[in-house]
């Protein structure tokens, strides 16, 4: 292949360090399973999920409350059912020893999960 | 085409050769699937053939990896998809693709925002003043104020896009879009248009620096045509 394939850019890609180290180093984001630690890649990849989930309700709940459908009763309800959910989440996370990082799987060309 | 693969290898060293039907041929190398692992040497080893025969021939690059069981197979799938492939070719035939990747601190972009969809918050605050406040009230409220966060951040990329179609139309190129918000990129671009235009899109590209001071631009190329071929494989 050429060696320069960059015909015009413009800033520092040392400001961009995330891009850096997700282009030589891509091992975070993958789910390391073995015989030793199946518990905690399981349980990684399950919160993943989880918290994807969560978000996705989460953003519709600001669609509809956004959209001015909701009574005051139900926001404080809403209210209170996502704060318990994510105070939930924290808590597995935290047991499992997991960062929001750790949740954040990189898709490479599709971007980050979350 | 023959005495430009002898001088080439393909993945695991193989020799390069061709399977062909009627005007088109698949150029293969033979390989065991169980070991055909997407690391950087063979990726840089299959880019770089492809980038090779790109100079001299019309071609539609396969996805790294595609392995079929015997070059009868392959002869045969070449003559199902006859039709398909040569529309694609004539789509990419002398035209080449540039990527374009717009970076920026997303999370300053946001404080920059930040502001706004606190002013639409704060303004319809005003004409519900008899909400009663509580910690659950007060959680909305701060998720909803992100959730306008995002909404103006994407409104913000979507002009962006809107202004880059509209230059990049001028000359006649084919576009992709992608929105990717990370901590540091927010648009992931594909063009494909005549080598003959790369100082015309380096030029645009320029401009839009001097318009989007926040923001830093990456333009790439040429490359074969990656992200223009569109054939599903019968």
């Amino acid at each position: 292949m050429s060696d320069n394939k960059i015909l015009y850019s413009t800033g520092s890609l040392e400001e961009f360090p995330e891009e850096i180290s997700k282009i030589t180093n891509r091992e975070d984001s993958h789910l390391k399973l073995t015989p030793n630690n199946s518990d905690s890649g399981l349980a990684k990849l399950v919160l993943t999920l989880v918290e994807l989930i969560r978000k996705l309700v989460e953003k519709q709940a600001m669609r509809r409350v956004d959209g001015g459908s909701l009574t005051d009763d139900e926001i404080e309800r809403l209210g209170e059912t996502l704060m318990n959910l994510e105070l939930k989440m924290e808590e597995l996370k935290k047991h499992f020893n997991l960062t929001d990082r750790d949740l954040n799987i990189n898709l490479g060309p599709l971007g980050d999960l979350m | 085409m023959n005495t430009l693969l002898e001088g080439m290898k393909g993945i695991f060293d193989e020799k390069l050769f061709t399977v062909a039907s009627d005007q088109i041929c698949a150029v293969v190398s033979d390989t065991i699937s169980a070991g055909l692992t997407p690391e950087r040497s063979n990726a840089i080893n299959y880019a770089g053939v492809i980038e090779i025969l790109a100079q001299q021939f019309t071609l539609l690059p396969m996805r790294f990896g595609s392995v079929m069981e015997s070059t009868d197979a392959i002869g045969k799938m070449l003559e199902r998809n006859y039709e398909e492939i040569q529309k694609n070719l004539q789509k990419v035939e002398n035209k080449v693709e540039y990527g374009l990747k717009i970076l920026c601190n997303s999370g300053k972009l946001r404080e920059e925002l930040r502001p706004k969809a606190e002013g639409i918050f704060q303004l319809n605050e005003e004409h519900n003043s008899e909400v009663k406040n509580s910690i659950y009230r007060d959680y909305v409220n701060k998720k909803l104020i992100e959730h306008r966060l995002e909404e103006l951040l994407l409104s913000y990329i979507d002009s962006v896009i809107a202004q880059i179609t509209s230059k990049i139309d001028q000359l006649n190129a084919e576009r992709k879009f992608k929105k990717i918000i990370t901590e540091t990129t927010i648009i992931d671009a594909v063009f494909l248009l005549g080598k003959e235009q790369e100082n015309s899109l380096i030029g645009i590209v320029d401009d839009f620096k001097n318009q989007y001071h926040a923001l830093n631009f990456v333009l790439t190329g040429p490359w074969p045509p990656y992200s223009f071929v569109e054939i599903t494989i019968k």
